[in-house]
Formats: C-alpha cells, structure tokens, sequence
C-alpha cells in the first residue's frame, strides 16, 4: 500500500472522484493557480481545467452561497476554505441554507455538496484565524461533519463526502497535512461516514478524540500509560455528526471510565455535546465523572509558547485517564 | 445505644426479638446516648458503671457503659462518635428504657452547644421543662431528673433506641457519596454501601471499593456482605415501622423462577429414610487415610456420588422436560447442582461430569466450586446445565424438607440431617444414624414409582458404600 501524506490522500480522493463523476469539480480561493494554500490541489488545474477547478475572489458569503446554488442544480461541488475560521462570515450559506434547503423543499431538492479545510489551532495564526467551529455545524440537523485523523481516514472519507447527497462539513488541520500513512490506491475505496473507529482496544479507559488532537495528544500519551501498565481503549470519533454513539456505549460498558480529547473549548465544546449523550445512556456504568480535556478558554493567543499551553497536551491526556481511574 | 454482641448472653438475645423503642430521635437534637432496652419486659436498666468520663473522646463501636437490667449485666457501646459532653445518669443511677443518659459533642460541636442543644430539647420535653430550665448547669440537673420517675419518662421521652446510623459507624454524611456502577454493583452483590468506605475525591465509594469490600465480607463467612465488620448488631426497626427493601436482580429471579416452577409443574414428592451408619464408619477411615492431604471427604460428597450413580441406572431422573417440543431429553452425563446459600438468596453451583468422579475428586472440586460460588466468582457454564439438583438443609439439624424442582431439570433432592433415630432393627430398638431424603418430581416425566426406585437404589447406595464402585 503506497505511503502518502495527508494532503495528497485528500487529493486523492478529490481527483478520483472527479475523474467518476463529472458533475464534481473544485473552488475555493487560490486552489487553482497557486496550487492550493497548503497545495492541497496542487496539479489538479493543469488536469480538469478552469472548467473544474475554479479560484474564487476572496468571498466567503459569495463563492460558497454559488457552491450551494450549484449543488441544487445538480453538481457536487467541492469548496474549500483556507481556513474554516473564516466561514464565520458564511454561516447563512452553510447553517440556513445548505443545511435546511432540502427539509425546507419537502425534499424535492438535495444539496450534494462538501465543505472542507483547515480547522482549529494551526501555528501562530492569532486569535481570528485559529477557531475550532466544529460544534457550530455538528449541532445543526441536516448537516453531516467529519473530521479524519489519518491519511487514510481521510481519503476514505472525503470520497463518501463526495458521494454523499447533504451537505458534509469536512474539518481538516493544516498541522497533520504532512503526516504520512499508508493509503489504498484503490479507486473504489471509501470509509462509511457514521461509523467511529477504535483504534486500540483496552480494558481500563475509554479516550474518546478526532482529528489532529487524536495524532499529537492522545496517541504519545497512550504509549507512556502502556508503559505504566494502563491499558487504554482508544475511539477515533472520526465523524462528528451523525456520532457513532453505539460503539462509544459499548465502550464505556466495558471500561466504566471515559477521558474525552480536544481542542475545543470546555464549556459548550464538542465533549460536551458527546458527554450529553453519554450521561444518560452509560450512567449506571460509571465509575468516575467522565473528564475533559480541552483548550483553555482564552482567545488563542498569537506566542507560540502560550498557544502550546492552552491546548490539550500529553501530559494532561494521562493526568484525566489517572483522574478517572482514581490513580493520582 | 447498642448492644454488643460479643460477651452477650444468649439468653438475653433469645429474651429481646422483637425490641421496642420509643419514637425515633428528632433530627436536629444534639447526638444523645440513650437507655436501651434489652428485653421484653425491661422498663428501666441501671447504670453499674461509666467506662469514660467526660470530655472523653468517643469513637463509634466503644464499649461505654456497663448496664444492669432485669435480665443481666450488659456492656453498652456508643453509636455515636464525638466527645462525651455530659453524663446524664452517674454510675449507679437508673434510667427509664429510652432516656438519655449522656451527651455526645459531634465533631465540629463544642461540648457547650452540645448540653446547651440538649438542654433546649429536654426542656420540649414535658418531662425535662421544669428541672432543667435555663441553668447552666444542666448535666447533673438532668441526671438528677432522668434517675427519678422511670415509669412516667419512659412514655413522653423524646429519646430512642439508637439505631447504628451511617453517620455514626462509618463517617459517612446523610447522603452516601458512591460513583453509579458502585452503587449498581453494590445493589447487585448486595453490599450495603453504608458500611463500605469509599476511597475517591471527597470519600467517594468506587467500584474497587465495593469489589474489595464484598471480597473481604465474604471471606469473613457465611454471614457475608450484609453482615459487615463495622455493624456490630444488625439493625433494628422501630414499633410500627416498616422497612422497604428493594429486590436484588438475584432475588428478583428467584421469585420469578420459582413461582413459575411451582405454578407450572406438578410437583409429587417421596420421602425415603435412609440409614448411615455406614457411611459414617467408611468415612471416618477414609479421612484418615486422606489426612496427610488434607482433604476431609463429607457426608454430602458420599450423598452426591451416591446420587451420581443412582442417576446411571435411572436414566429417566436423570433428564429435562422440554415443554416447547413435547420432549424429555435423557442425559447421558450426570451434571450436579447444588443448591448454595448466600447472604440474599441462593446460587446452585454445577459439578459437571460427577459420575466420572470418585468422592476425593468431588470434595476437592466442590470445596472450590462452593468456595468461589459464595464470593460470587462463578463463570456462566458453572452455574447452568445441571441434570439434577440437590438441596441438603442437614447443616441446620431438619429432619426433612419438600424442594422445588428447578426447570428444565425433573427432580431434586431434598437431604434432611442424619441424626440418631430410634429404629428397630432384628426386632430391637437401638440408636441408629438416620437421614430422610425426599425427592421432588416433575410429575410430567418422573412418576411416584420412577422416583420411589430411584430413593431406593439410592438408600441400597449409601447404606452399602461399597456399590458405588461397582
């Protein structure tokens, strides 16, 4: 199995698909000419041309609203935001419309369309352009978000994106572009969006994360609680909404203890809404409160330092799986 | 105000089942200790002597006070922890059944709000009003009071028979701190959480708490987990008031069982007396020949190979009724249940293969069969698939019992204590050991001739041993 990076799995997927379908083709700001900002699309001008790949002015509320209009048309549009930081200015187009167009016409008319880019905290980007939106759309019925950890992930994903007839909010980090992973070549593969992956089996903690944070936070930490004689069961969520609630359950059941990562804010963040779920259904399973590690709720700050310390770190991953297995 | 077990004259246990204690303490009262009453006809106790005096440390369980009622002379322990803050009834003294005979200053209490709080309480009190009123010192007023008209305080004290509470013996606050899977595995292993200490944030009971607590309560014996070590009496229910207790998962599926069992089948039962001299004597040479290994073969291990081999020539006892195709399915291996009490219900254990066993096999497997069915340590295939069930109450001296027959299974047996009977024997009467059995079948499969072979084969069994290994 070829060893790709991140950013050339999700071109992958991309090109793949819009070498099935002819109806899916690529915009955003500077993914033609300049090859994509993270060179995410580098290539594929020069293959589908302008007709297909299409830089956009600098327009959020624009070229995505043009990007729902033409999913309702029929086309698979594929828009890609620099940063989904900037989507702030486009939640009409995402929230009102492209989540509620298909409800709201009786379902005579379906918007197939993604959305996707680099969510969350980057590198010194400042306050503005370092916003986790995830629990903006994953709370909204009739969208669908994803957010991939692997290379492979992610190409399995993105496809069925791709595919899918809603709207799919697909949240990349710009940090894990140049991870590297084994990735099928084969066109007709895809990853069911829906289904969370455990990614170690353990007997003794559920650690429940997504996305970058799952790559930089969680997994070193798991391997010195390995060495501490923990045994840890990991869960990538993978997709936000709809969430793999059962397979989570299931885990819980077996482990009574349960340690969720990211880098959202605690209060009203993404584990809140998982831990939502959970409280009801694995209550009686319980043995501890379950924890949360999550960013400090400050704007992000532009130092270096001070932004590495208020997101989710190795330390505090195994500091919340010793809190909860009350083995301070 | 308890009791203590320990050192406790039997008679002045069989002499008080059914204690009665004035209405329960109001709650804002500062900790009392109180005249017990220790038996049915006990109005008044006096006290023979203090062990502590005042401003003593109390801890909870502490023998206190030494009390002499119609019946005995009883030592007394505090439920109550905290600093004896006034004794109300000094050494020779009496006091009616119910009133207090000393304060408790509960931590955090300075012993002066503790007489001040009690002061204010007796004076509620239609019996305290008019000697204690506004003095400061109240103590020795009290005491003065309490020793006097017992007949007329022991109806209007406001004071009562402490029950052990929570607070007391386990410095747990009112509401008990336990994560939900503890109180879930607590409610399932029958532990009573307020005996358990818990070690998480703030005393948080957790599951390995509970887990280690049910562990150690039932290596203590058979008392088990209910009985617990810090609760030195078991609790007793105030005149006129109920206790409600939920049913346990197990209890709840030995009711549903059994009721449908008993509704369900139609049961016959036939009793056969059984003479064991023989199994006594054959035994006793056994055990020791067996001694250097430890092992002590019991007369239920001779019961249940006897049963075993019994069960090879009747295969017809030996079987499951299956009503849902009209079938009865014989089995060709013998799998032995056997019934085993726990503190809150009962968990038949199943010795699988028994017919291949000769009796050293069956107590070494038994021993830890029984062992680990008691600390609830059992796998799923070790507690399901016995062909037959045996009940044996002989531990507690009955003379015969009838058992329900536990479905799919067609037959039980029922083992009575083996004790010397008068029987006569050539014509004599001597002393004989005897045991009755008695089997009950599911008359569906098992018929009153059926199960009347099967006793007999079994008493030829155990009356010549020897059979069993031909």
């Amino acid at each position: 199995m070829p060893v790709i990076e991140f950013r050339e799995a999700l071109r992958a997927a991309m090109t793949e698909e819009m070498e099935r379908d002819k109806n899916v083709f690529l915009m955003g700001e500077e993914v033609g000419q300049y090859q994509g900002a993270y060179k995410v699309s580098k290539g594929m001008l020069e293959k589908f041309g302008p007709q297909r790949v299409l830089d956009t002015p600098i327009s959020e509320s624009g070229f995505s609203g043009l990007g729902v209009g033409a999913a309702m048309c029929g086309l698979r549009p594929i828009v890609e935001f620099m940063s989904w930081s900037f989507t702030l200015v486009c939640l009409d187009q995402l929230v009102n419309n492209a989540a509620n167009v298909r409800y709201m016409s009786g379902g005579q008319v379906k918007v197939p369309i993604v959305f996707r880019g680099g969510n969350g905290i980057a590198h010194q980007l400042g306050a503005t352009h370092s916003h986790r939106v995830e629990t903006i759309y994953t709370r909204i019925p009739g969208l669908i978000v994803v957010s991939p950890s692997t290379p492979a992930d992610a190409k399995g994903l993105l496809k069925s994106a791709i595919r899918c007839d809603d709207p799919v909010i697909f949240l990349e980090s710009e940090k894990v572009l140049g991870d590297k992973g084994e990735v099928p070549d084969d066109i007709n593969f895809t990853l069911p969006i829906g289904v969370a992956n455990v990614e170690r089996t353990g007997k003794d903690v559920t650690i429940l994360s997504y996305g970058r944070t799952l790559i930089r936070a969680v997994r070193p930490a798991i391997k010195q609680l390995e060495s501490e004689g923990f045994d840890p069961e990991v869960i990538d969520i993978r997709t936000l909404r709809p969430l793999d609630i059962a397979t989570i359950a299931a885990s819980i059941k077996k482990t009574n203890r349960c340690v969720i990562v990211d880098e959202d804010y605690g209060y009203c963040g993404m584990g809140v809404g998982i831990i939502g779920k959970l409280h009801k259904l694995c209550f009686d399973d319980l043995d501890a409160p379950i924890e949360r590690i999550a960013s400090d709720e400050i704007p992000v700050p532009f130092n270096h330092f001070q932004e590495e310390a208020m997101i989710p770190s190795v330390e505090r991953v195994i500091e919340g799986v010793k809190e909860v297995m009350y083995r301070k | 105000m308890g009791l203590r077990d320990k050192g406790l004259g039997r008679e002045a246990r069989l002499s008080s089942p059914s204690p009665k204690p004035p209405s329960p303490r109001p709650k804002k009262m500062p900790a009392q200790i109180t005249m017990p009453q220790l038996s049915d006809t006990m109005t008044e106790g006096t006290l023979v002597k203090w062990l502590i005096k005042e401003g003593d440390s109390v801890k909870a369980g502490q023998i206190v006070a030494e009390v002499e009622t119609d019946k005995a002379t009883m030592e007394m322990e505090s439920f109550e922890a905290g600093t004896l803050a006034a004794i109300l009834v000094p050494a020779g003294g009496r006091a009616a059944v119910g009133a207090s005979i000393a304060i408790v200053a509960k931590a955090g209490e300075s012993v002066e709000d503790a007489k001040k709080g009690a002061q204010k309480d007796a004076q509620k009190d239609t019996r305290g009003a008019a000697s204690s009123a506004a003095s400061e010192a109240p103590a020795k007023a009290q005491a003065a009071e309490s020793s006097a008209p017992v007949a007329a305080s022991a109806s209007t004290s406001t004071a009562t028979l402490d029950a052990p509470t929570r607070d007391a013996t386990n410095g747990h606050s009112e509401r008990i701190k336990a994560s939900p899977l503890a109180r879930r595995i607590a409610a399932d292993l029958g532990v009573d959480l307020s005996i358990v200490s818990g070690t998480g944030p703030g005393g948080r009971i957790v599951q390995n708490d509970v887990l280690g607590h049910s562990a150690s309560a039932s290596t203590g014996g058979a008392a088990g987990a209910k009985a617990g070590q810090s609760s030195p009496m078991p609790q007793r229910l105030a005149g006129g008031e109920v206790e409600k207790i939920p049913l346990t998962k197990m209890r709840a599926t030995i009711a549903s069982r059994l009721q449908q069992a008993k509704q369900q089948i139609p049961h016959i039962y036939v009793s056969i007396d059984i003479d064991m001299e023989a199994v006594a004597s054959l035994r006793e040479k056994l055990n020791q020949q067996l001694e250097a290994e430890k092992i002590r073969i019991s007369v239920a291990d001779f019961i249940a190979k006897a049963c075993a081999t019994a069960l090879k020539k009747h295969p017809g006892v030996n079987a499951h009724f299956d009503d849902k195709n009209n079938q009865i399915i014989r089995y060709g291996d013998v799998h032995l249940g056997s019934a085993v009490a726990l503190p809150d219900g009962l968990i038949v254990p199943v010795l699988r293969s028994i017919d291949q066993m000769g009796w050293k096999e069956i107590r070494v497997r038994s021993a830890d069969l029984f062992d680990r069915a008691k600390r609830q340590k059992l796998k799923r295939e070790e507690m399901s698939g016995a062909t037959f069930t045996i009940t044996n109450l002989g531990l507690w001296g009955v003379t015969n019992f009838q058992a329900i027959v536990n479905p799919p299974e067609v037959a039980i047996l029922a083992v009575a204590a083996a004790e010397k009977r008068a029987v006569v024997r050539d014509g004599q009467v001597v002393a004989r050991s005897t045991m009755t059995v008695t089997l009950s079948t599911d008359h569906r499969a098992v018929d009153g001739a059926l199960a009347a072979d099967f006793l007999k084969t079994l008493k030829g069994l155990l009356e010549e041993p020897a059979l069993m290994l031909v």
